[in-house]
């Protein structure tokens, strides 16, 4: 090229460095001698936004490497380690927590984007290939990265993914011995998936991106209306509906990078675990390979293909469906029967197609993350079927229908299409429970009690309260619960008591202020008393949720058939733990009544279900004073569990306004640029 | 299309200064990006907690004898100072590369002549200020090896730098620092590694004590 030559032919190092390294040329190429079609909207943000995302995933696995220790007796301490000891620890851990899932989230919506305007169409269906091979590298890594922190769902969640390989007829039960390295998932495993985690994939990904880049720079981008650019070109050889990547481009992808990091920065800042949908609550429990989780359900990027596998009354067929679901992406490109490339002059019956597989993707990754039982599986059954469909009927319905004929030159569409971002799934977590209306009728069915709707309501950033429930959980709860993730000085830091005053009164005599808060209650001494050790209660708000611990330590009623305690429990029945707080709060009495209902087969039984309590004897404290103490401690463990949060809110807002002004400046810069585009 | 454009159509300074605001601000953005990652290198709350003070009981140290405490991955060097030890010490300066410890690293309330606070209690980082081996003890003046004119002191195996018994490095040693002292303080008879005396009213009374 001419450039070339002539940035290669002068004097200085600009010439000294390009005759050695072709920067200028690659730039020129790449960049100003690119063009790429007038008329992308806003779909062709999420090739560029899975780059960063891919970066960012990077870089931040690098520094979580540094921190992490891979290990059955380690992992999931090391998790809790960079969350509270290591400097920033906790942000690294929730961008890449929440990197994962909005990798996906920008990989689905650059997929639909090609499904809606033929980009995998000839000559793209190499390219299409190497983008799917990427998925499913993607689901690999995502997969491997869960089993990590090894909570008791990253156990879980490789013990069935790994069980799926048994179903392979013959070599199956070998090959998933081979996988495990053991009888069961254990160290070796989480060893080997480690390596592949932060080595190999991440190097098969950066190789396939490369491909997938170079193949893209070879065929050329489409466009929303599925037609060449290359077809109209101009006196100078240059296509006329083509602009040059640089500048337009790569201003507008700014824009794109500001605004995509402001949503970015209010997930990790304000909702890292997405309502338990990004970071679950049973993973803040370590494994136990004793103990399944209630209801396991993989990330919502998996669940679409975990509700075909469940839908299946049968094993293998269930798993090869699921294998099928997976690959049956990759025919795509040969499938597609139609004249025209674009959604925009496709016929009727493509489009209802493509809205159906849409919802059917939707409803079952909504199904994935629920129960499988009764209407669910249903559900289920019906939207693999319409999955399936889609593809299998696409060379028909493609090839039936009447398409409109293309337009020669490119249209520019300034139609508004909204972003996928669904921000009604924002769950904080913290719904206030439902005012109650009349009276319930509490043996209808589905009627939830009372109690389940009493709220926790934490509230964090209230210093008193977190003081007040720190001074009540260490006189009542710590003679038998430890916090062994927290230290005492770093408590007496955050709550901004004085360390002098924390030492005589709150922690226990002669305690080392750098030590983790212990019980003096030895583990095998709680068995033999309780018949179960008192759980370490650092964690227990994430794993279990503010409400739950709050309904918990409010529903303890008298009951004889309780032998040890006297005491038992609505939200955890036939727990172990006596009622501590029963001098303050008295033991109250539940009234139960017996409800006629009829089971699943039709016949009537009678349940005993719960109605209200009755003052029983009486506790030094009023019931709203209780009410009280119990929020107070609750919200105490809420800080435990997650000790940078008010830090983390904080620091949160200036992140966002900064990134919403760049925002500002970039559109700005790109309302510039792309008056030159008409 | 570029072609389409006029250039007078196009105001160069108003994309110049939209280019740079925001470079400048994208700029701001990746500097303040790389802080949490530069300071996830910082020790964590754990090594923190481990590197707490030190304490040492001195009364179980016989005159003239050293024994050594860990605090923050260090040797720390404790000797009890004979009162011969102490009369040794000024006279060799002439030997010595920095006897008044003038570009040697010490808390203030330790550069001193006889480098201490409490002058027959000598406290020093056990690390050779040459490349940081551990000097061994050779504290009986006149042995052969080190010299008939040898006052007792420190010699570091590593590399031969020799120090005085107030961890003054003498000339001739490969390191050019005089060994370093920790900041330190007492409790009674308890030395307390990593934490300076207390100033004020307290410090008096701590002194007095002492």
């Amino acid at each position: 090229m001419a450039t070339a030559t002539t940035a290669a032919s002068g004097k200085g190092f600009r010439a000294w460095l390009n005759k050695r390294l072709p920067v200028d040329d690659f730039i020129e190429s790449q960049l100003h001698g690119y063009y790429a079609p007038k008329n992308f909207n806003i779909w062709y943000f999420f090739g560029a936004l899975a780059l960063l995302v891919f970066v960012l995933q990077i870089v931040t696995g690098i520094f979580l490497t540094m921190h992490y220790k891979v290990g059955e007796a380690t992992s999931f301490d090391s998790v809790e380690y960079i969350m509270r000891e290591v400097p920033n620890g906790w942000l690294l851990r929730y961008l890449h927590s929440t990197g994962a899932s909005f990798f996906f989230l920008v990989v689905y919506l650059h997929m639909f984007r090609a499904l809606m305007y033929g980009s995998y169409r000839a000559p793209r269906e190499l390219l299409w290939l190497l983008g799917m091979f990427l998925y499913l590298a993607m689901m690999a890594e995502g997969f491997f990265g869960y089993v990590l922190p090894w909570g008791n769902m990253s156990f879980w969640g490789a013990q069935v993914i790994v069980n799926l390989f048994g179903t392979i007829p013959v070599i199956g039960p070998g090959l998933v011995e081979w996988i495990r390295g053991d009888y069961g998932i254990a160290d070796a495993t989480l060893n080997r998936f480690f390596s592949l985690h932060v080595v190999a994939v991440p190097f098969v990904l950066a190789l396939l991106i490369l491909l997938h880049l170079v193949a893209l720079r070879q065929v050329g981008s489409n466009n929303p209306d599925g037609i060449e650019i290359k077809d109209n070109l101009g006196k100078d050889g240059k296509p006329l509906d083509g602009i040059p990547f640089h500048p337009y481009y790569t201003i507008k992808d700014v824009m794109g990078v500001g605004v995509f990091l402001a949503l970015f920065a209010v997930v990790v800042f304000f909702a890292p675990t997405f309502g338990g949908y990004f970071l679950e609550g049973p993973n803040f429990e370590p494994a136990n390979p004793l103990s399944t989780p209630e209801h396991i359900a993989p990330v919502w990027y998996f669940t679409p293909y975990y509700a075909i596998l469940r839908a299946v009354p049968d094993q293998a067929i269930g798993a090869l469906l699921m294998a099928l679901s997976v690959a049956v992406w990759l025919f795509v490109p040969w499938l597609d029967r139609s004249p025209v490339r674009s959604i925009r002059y496709k016929g009727w019956m493509s489009r209802m197609w493509l809205g159906i597989f849409v919802v059917s993707f939707l409803v079952l990754m909504v199904l994935g993350l629920l129960p499988a039982e009764g209407l669910y599986v249903i559900l289920a059954r019906i939207f693999t079927v319409l999955y399936f469909a889609f593809f299998i009927l696409m060379p028909f319905y493609t090839r039936a229908e009447r398409s409109k004929t293309p337009p020669s030159r490119l249209t520019m569409s300034h139609a508004l299409i909204a972003a996928v971002f669904v921000g009604g799934l924002l769950a904080s977590g913290r719904v206030s429970a439902a005012e109650e209306s009349g009276p319930v009728d509490i043996c209808a069915p589905g009627e939830k009690p009372s109690w389940k709707h009493w709220a926790a309501e934490s509230e964090t950033d209230s210093l008193p309260s977190l003081q007040r429930g720190a001074r009540d959980f260490m006189g009542y709860c710590s003679g038998c619960h430890s916090l062994k993730y927290m230290r005492y000085s770093r408590l007496a830091a955050d709550l901004k008591i004085p360390e002098a005053q924390a030492l005589g009164l709150l922690f226990p005599p002669g305690a080392d202020k750098n030590a983790y808060i212990t019980t003096a209650l030895a583990a095998a001494d709680g068995e033999s008393w309780f018949g179960k050790a008192p759980p370490d209660l650092s964690l227990i708000v994430r794993a279990k949720g503010a409400d739950y611990v709050y309904q918990f330590l409010k529903t303890f009623y008298a009951d004889e058939k309780s032998a040890v305690t006297g005491v038992n429990n609505l939200a955890l029945p036939s727990t172990a733990m006596p009622h501590v707080l029963g001098e303050l709060q008295g033991v109250q009495t539940a009234i139960f009544r017996n409800c006629e209902r009829k089971d699943e087969e039709g016949n009537a039984i009678t349940e005993s279900v719960f109605d209200k309590f009755e003052k029983g004897t009486s506790g030094r404290m009023s019931a709203a004073g209780y009410d009280g103490t119990v929020h107070d401690i609750v919200n105490f463990l809420d800080y435990v569990g997650d000790p940078s949060q008010n830090e983390r809110r904080d620091l949160g807002v200036w992140v966002v306004l900064f990134l919403l002004a760049f925002s500002g400046i970039a559109y700005f810069l790109k309302q510039e640029y792309w008056k030159d585009v008409h | 299309m570029d072609e389409a454009m006029g250039a007078d159509e196009v105001d160069v300074s108003r994309r110049k200064f939209l280019t740079g605001a925001t470079a400048a601000t994208g700029g701001v953005g990746a500097v303040l990006a790389l802080v949490p990652f530069v300071e996830s290198w910082s020790p964590s709350e754990r090594a923190r907690a481990a590197g707490a003070p030190a304490r040492l009981d001195l009364t179980k140290i016989e005159p003239g004898q050293m024994t050594s405490v860990t605090w923050r991955k260090q040797q720390i060097y404790v000797v009890r100072r004979t009162p011969e030890i102490l009369a040794l010490l000024p006279k060799h300066d002439g030997k010595l590369k920095d006897p008044a410890s003038a570009d040697s690293d010490q808390p203030d309330y330790a550069k001193n002549t006889v480098r201490a606070v409490r002058p027959d209690i000598l406290v020093l980082i056990g690390t050779c200020t040459h490349l940081g081996c551990l000097p061994k003890q050779r504290f009986t003046p006149g042995q052969a090896e080190l010299g008939a004119d040898w006052p007792g002191g420190f010699f570091c195996p590593c590399h031969g730098s020799r120090f005085d018994l107030a961890g003054r490095v003498f000339k001739g040693s490969p390191a050019s620092l005089n060994l370093r002292i920790p900041p330190y303080s007492f409790e009674g008879d308890t030395l307390i590694v990593g934490v300076d005396p207390a100033v004020g009213p307290a410090a008096a009374a701590a002194k007095g004590a002492a």
